[in-house]
């Protein structure tokens, strides 16, 4: 059986647990440069606002309902992520942390009602954090991705589903009719990969629930749309199919993690899938054009293994300027790597995300103050980047993957101040000693 | 916030958490002749280990002002919180109160929720429900700087 774990607008709630004063009140967060909301509370999403719409569409709500806008805080949200994965890792033999604020766990083996187990984490790590979580639990991952959106929207919207299913709702533990309920009350665009564009093909051909989409021919859907879809309607249905390489990605977010097979004890191992990681990100980033302002890397060894000393540290690396040159972004995990690693541990799984991302074109033009890419890649000064990146994807996508990769360790990056205009942003309440939260007594 | 048993969750002991510094390194220290046996070789102590119980739930937060005196807490100090202890009478804990931090030790009592000050003179607080009030997080350590 598959959990999947998320809090609940993860940006605004971390923002929260240090300023009790946004509890209550419409909050967004916006992207780098202020341009755009990339996280939202229930009540800015009760006042219309939508993900990703420009902060000058929305800034009047801030006369005329209170809203709060914030820049974002990565430092402060990888730090929170860190703490909650660790935690959930404990419930569960296997973890797959898909992006910064959700993780699969595979509760495969685990004795007990998952049920009780879930509303036990979601308490846990409510205690601990001060974030709140939703845990959907299904036999697919599908399934438990849409038992989460099930579980959220429970609890956000009364009336939408059954209120037992607020919080924590398991999928698996529900007779059919029940089931069926669920899918018919759940527009398909809910379903894990299957966005806006697909939701409108499946719409003309007469798809709208959950429900149309299990009961429709998968073959004639595989021929009309993909594969993919395929998978998801046999995934809805119960029969797992997802595996970690051809899931769905992340919305907003660019990152690699694994499991390892066997647990991996030296420095030199971990520098090798963290390399590897990293330029995957950074190719999936060039692919969309975009460019990373700061770099997320973490390393851990198995929380459910309570034999085992644990050890999992993560940092977020701040990019002197956005990038998504594979030299710059393999350069920057690798160093944090070497700083986070300690000998006599069993690492059993490590990531690389890229955050804080934007269109590449954007910070063109700007004057070249820190002089980074000569800085961070001796030896490749003011050469045009993108020329050696559309060559090395071409290799790589020719010869397959890693054909042609940067030779690790070799650089030397300084990191700065982070080059975004951020005017806004809040204390980095957990990652500098300066910027902790102070109390009166 | 949610109480789950009386003894606090059961959390993993995760020691030696560098936390997020990348530059933080640590020595090992050889002890005695030849290899150490197995591979878990003797390390430097470290205050990690020492004091935070629950790395995943420890927080640090700057006191400012002197209510606390009394149980050696002054303006200034460092305080670690850990949010999986959970509160009972006589902690000292970290609660929001009308939006803002503020420590002082909690009296639970038949009509309710105290936070004493320690130091004649400063009010107590009465929590009242409704208002926001929340027990953020129990203080386990205060660590001071001396002048030097």
């Amino acid at each position: 059986m598959f959990a999947l774990v998320d809090v609940n607008n993860m940006y605004v709630s971390c923002e929260r647990v240090f300023k009790p004063s946004l509890i209550g009140r419409p909050v967004v967060v916006l992207s780098n440069n202020d341009g755009a909301c990339i996280a939202r509370s229930n009540e800015a999403k009760d006042l219309g606002v939508k993900m990703a719409q420009p902060w000058f569409e929305v800034r009047h709500f801030e006369r005329t309902a209170g809203l709060v806008a914030l820049s974002a805080n990565f430092e402060l949200y990888g730090d929170m992520s860190s703490r909650m994965m660790t935690l959930v890792a404990q419930y569960a033999p296997r973890q797959e942390v898909y992006s910064i604020d959700e993780s699969f766990l595979d509760f495969d083996g685990v004795p007990g009602d998952l049920v009780t187990i879930g509303r036990e984490m979601r308490a846990q790590v409510l205690q601990c954090t001060g974030l709140p979580t939703s845990v959907g639990l299904g036999p697919t991952k599908t399934l438990a991705k849409l038992a989460n959106h099930v579980a959220k929207m429970a609890e956000r919207k009364p009336g939408s589903y059954d209120t037992r299913f607020a919080q924590v709702c398991h999928l698996g533990d529900v007779n059919t009719q029940t089931l069926h309920e669920v899918f018919s009350a759940t527009e398909v665009g809910a379903v894990w990969g299957v966005g806006r564009r697909m939701t409108a093909r499946l719409s003309e051909g007469g798809i709208r629930t959950v429900l149309d989409l299990v009961k429709a021919d998968v073959a004639s859907l595989r021929r009309q749309f993909s594969v993919v879809l395929e998978k998801t309607v046999l995934e809805l249905r119960g029969t797992p199919c997802m595996d970690v390489d051809h899931e769905p990605a992340a919305q907003q977010q660019m990152m690699c993690s694994r499991s390892f097979g066997s647990p991996v004890t030296e420095l030199p191992g971990l520098v090798e899938v963290v390399s590897q990681f990293a330029s995957r990100v950074a190719e999936k980033a060039r692919q969309h054009e975009a460019a990373a302002g700061a770099v997320h890397v973490f390393i851990s060894t198995s929380p459910f293994r309570k034999n085992d000393l644990q050890h999992g540290p993560s940092v977020t690396v701040p990019l002197v300027r956005p990038s998504a040159d594979t030299r710059v972004i393999v350069g920057t995990a690798v160093r944090a790597v070497q700083g986070m690693y300690r000998p006599g541990f069993n690492y059993a799984k490590a990531g690389v995300m890229l955050v804080d991302l934007r269109p590449q074109g954007q910070q063109q033009g700007e004057l070249d103050l820190f002089g980074a890419a000569g800085d961070e890649c001796p030896g490749a000064a003011r050469a045009d980047p993108s020329r050696l990146m559309d060559a090395l994807d071409t290799l790589n996508r020719r010869f397959g993957r890693g054909a042609v990769t940067v030779a690790s360790a070799q650089h030397q990056s300084r990191h700065g101040q982070h080059a975004g205009k951020q005017q806004r942003r809040s204390p980095r309440y957990t990652t500098r000693l300066e910027e902790i939260v102070t109390a009166r007594a | 916030m949610s109480s789950i048993d009386a003894g606090g969750p059961n959390l993993v002991r995760v020691g030696r958490d560098p936390g997020s510094n990348p530059g933080s390194t640590r020595a090992s220290v050889a002890i005695g002749f030849g290899s150490p046996s197995g591979d878990t070789g003797v390390t430097r102590l470290d205050l990690n280990d020492i004091l935070v119980r629950h790395p995943q739930a420890t927080f640090l937060m700057r006191i400012t002002g002197d209510a606390m005196h009394e149980l050696g807490i002054d303006s200034g100090d460092l305080v670690l919180i850990d949010r999986a202890i959970t509160p009972s009478h006589g902690h000292v804990v970290i609660a929001v109160v009308e939006e803002e931090f503020v420590c002082r030790q909690l009296c639970k009592q038949a009509e309710g929720i105290r936070l004493q000050a320690t130091r004649a003179g400063c009010a107590d607080i009465l929590a009242r429900e409704g208002d926001g009030f929340q027990i953020w997080g129990v203080v386990t350590q205060v660590i001071k700087t001396m002048p030097v």
